[in-house]
C-alpha cells in the first residue's frame, strides 16, 4: 500500500464510509494507529456540527448498571468517590487552574498546587524534568488514625499510577522515580492509605487531592 | 462555581476511579447524544450508542493523550465509533431520502460553527475550498454517517464518481491543514 493509500484508507476510516469488515481491518492493523490519530485531529472541528440534545434522564441509570456489571473490585470498596466529587471537585478544580507564575531558565519546571476542599492551598507540587517531584505541605492537615497519604504519579497514556512512596507527617517529601518522568499532564494524586501503603501496589483508598503537572511558564 | 477539566476527569477514571464518569457525563450528555443521534436519527439507537461509548470511556480512559487533542474531540469521537457500529451492525438501512437530510448543516455560512473549534478555523477554511459536492460528501459522512451508497443517492452522482471524490477530498484536506 502507498503512503497516499494508507492516508486515504484512514481517513475514510475515521469519516465513517467504510464498511465493517473494512473497518475492523482498519483499527486491528497498529500501523494505522497514527494516521487515525491525525484523522481525527483534522476532522474533530466538525463534531459541532451535530445539534446538542438531550437523551432521556434514565440513560445515565442505564449506564452506571451496566457499569456495576463490570466494574473492578476496587470501584466497589470506593463509595466513597463519588461523595468525594460532591465536596472536593470545586477545590481540584480550582488547584488546576492555579498554577504557580514563576521566572526560571528553560526548560520551565512542572507544577500543580492541590487544595483543600475548602480551596485551601494544601500541597505545592513541584517536577523536574530530569525526574525529581517535590511536594510541600502548605496547610498540612491532620492524618485520621491509623491511616497513611500516599503519594502517586500517572503518567498520560498509563493504565495505572505508579506509587512514589508515602507522605510524612510534615508533608514534604522528595522523591525520584526511576520508572516515570515528569511531563505535562501527568497526574499526581495522594490517596488515604492503610499503614505501610497500598498492599497492592495500585490505590485502595479514596483520592484526597489530584492535579495535573504543568509548565510553569515565565511572565 | 468551575468543573473540574475533562482531561482530569478522564484522568481519574484512568486511574481506576469510575465515579469520576459521572461528571463527564453531566458535562458531555448533550453535546454526545446530539453527535450520535445525528449519526442514528432515532432516539433509542442514539441512547445505546452512548451507553456503549461511555462503557468504552470507562475503560478506554487511559488512553486519551492530551498532547494529542482536546478531550471533547477525543469523547466525541468514541462517541461517534459507537454509533457507526451501530449503524453497521443495523445495516444502513436508513432512508437516505430522510427529510431530516434536508437540514444538513453544509451551507458555508452552517460552516460557522467550525470556528472557536480547536483547528475550526483551518478546516473550516480547507473545506471551503473544496468544489461544493465534495464537501457535501465529507461532511454527511462525518456528521449523518452516511454510506457512499447513500451520499451518491444524496448527491445525484455515480458511486464510482462518489467514491473516487472523497478520497481525493480527503487528501487536498490533508495538503491543506498540512
Amino acid at each position: 500500500m502507498t503512503e497516499e493509500e494508507r492516508q486515504g484508507l484512514a481517513g475514510e476510516y475515521v469519516l465513517g464510509t467504510l464498511d465493517a469488515a473494512q473497518a475492523q481491518a482498519v483499527r486491528n492493523d497498529p500501523s494505522m494507529a497514527t494516521p487515525i490519530a491525525e484523522w481525527e485531529g483534522r476532522l474533530a472541528p466538525l463534531h459541532a456540527l451535530a445539534p446538542p440534545e438531550a437523551p432521556l434522564p434514565e440513560l445515565w441509570g442505564r449506564i452506571e448498571r451496566s457499569l456495576q456489571g463490570t466494574a473492578q473490585p476496587r470501584a466497589a470498596r470506593n463509595p466513597w468517590f463519588s461523595r468525594f466529587w460532591a465536596v472536593g471537585a470545586t477545590a481540584v478544580a480550582a488547584g488546576l487552574a492555579t498554577l504557580l507564575v514563576v521566572q526560571r531558565p528553560e526548560p520551565p519546571p512542572l507544577m500543580t498546587v492541590l487544595l483543600t476542599s475548602r480551596e485551601a492551598p494544601a500541597f505545592l507540587v513541584e517536577a523536574d524534568r530530569g525526574g525529581e517531584i517535590r511536594l510541600a505541605a502548605l496547610n498540612n492537615q491532620v492524618v485520621p488514625e491509623g491511616r497513611v497519604r500516599q503519594l502517586w504519579a500517572l503518567p498520560a497514556g498509563a493504565t495505572a499510577p505508579t506509587s512514589l512512596g508515602l507522605v510524612p507527617e510534615d508533608g514534604r517529601i522528595r522523591v525520584r522515580a526511576a520508572a516515570i518522568r515528569p511531563e505535562p499532564g501527568m497526574l499526581i494524586e495522594i490517596t488515604l492509605e492503610p499503614p505501610g501503603g497500598s498492599p497492592t501496589g495500585r490505590p485502595t483508598g479514596p483520592i484526597l487531592f489530584i492535579g495535573r503537572l504543568a509548565p510553569a511558564r515565565g511572565v | 462555581m468551575s468543573e473540574p477539566t475533562l482531561a482530569v476527569l478522564l484522568g481519574a477514571v484512568a486511574a481506576g476511579e469510575p465515579s469520576a464518569l459521572r461528571g463527564i457525563y453531566q458535562q458531555q450528555s448533550l453535546r454526545l447524544f446530539g453527535v450520535a443521534n445525528a449519526v442514528l436519527r432515532d432516539r433509542d439507537q442514539a441512547a445505546d450508542a452512548v451507553h456503549n461509548a461511555f462503557l468504552n470511556i470507562a475503560r478506554r480512559a487511559g488512553q486519551y493523550d492530551p498532547a494529542r487533542g482536546a478531550a471533547e474531540a477525543w469523547l466525541a469521537a468514541v462517541t461517534r465509533y459507537a454509533a457507526l457500529d451501530i449503524l453497521r451492525a443495523r445495516g444502513r438501512e436508513m432512508p437516505s431520502d430522510d427529510p431530516a437530510l434536508g437540514d444538513i448543516p453544509v451551507e458555508p455560512e452552517a460552516l460557522q460553527l467550525l470556528e472557536g473549534q480547536e483547528n475550526g478555523t483551518r478546516l473550516r477554511a480547507c473545506l471551503q475550498s473544496l468544489p461544493e459536492k465534495n464537501r457535501r460528501g465529507i461532511v454527511l459522512a462525518f456528521v449523518h454517517g452516511l454510506s457512499h451508497p447513500q451520499i451518491a443517492a444524496q448527491l445525484e452522482l455515480p458511486l464510482g464518481t462518489v467514491k473516487a471524490w472523497i478520497r481525493r477530498g480527503l487528501l487536498s484536506l490533508r495538503d491543506c491543514m498540512a
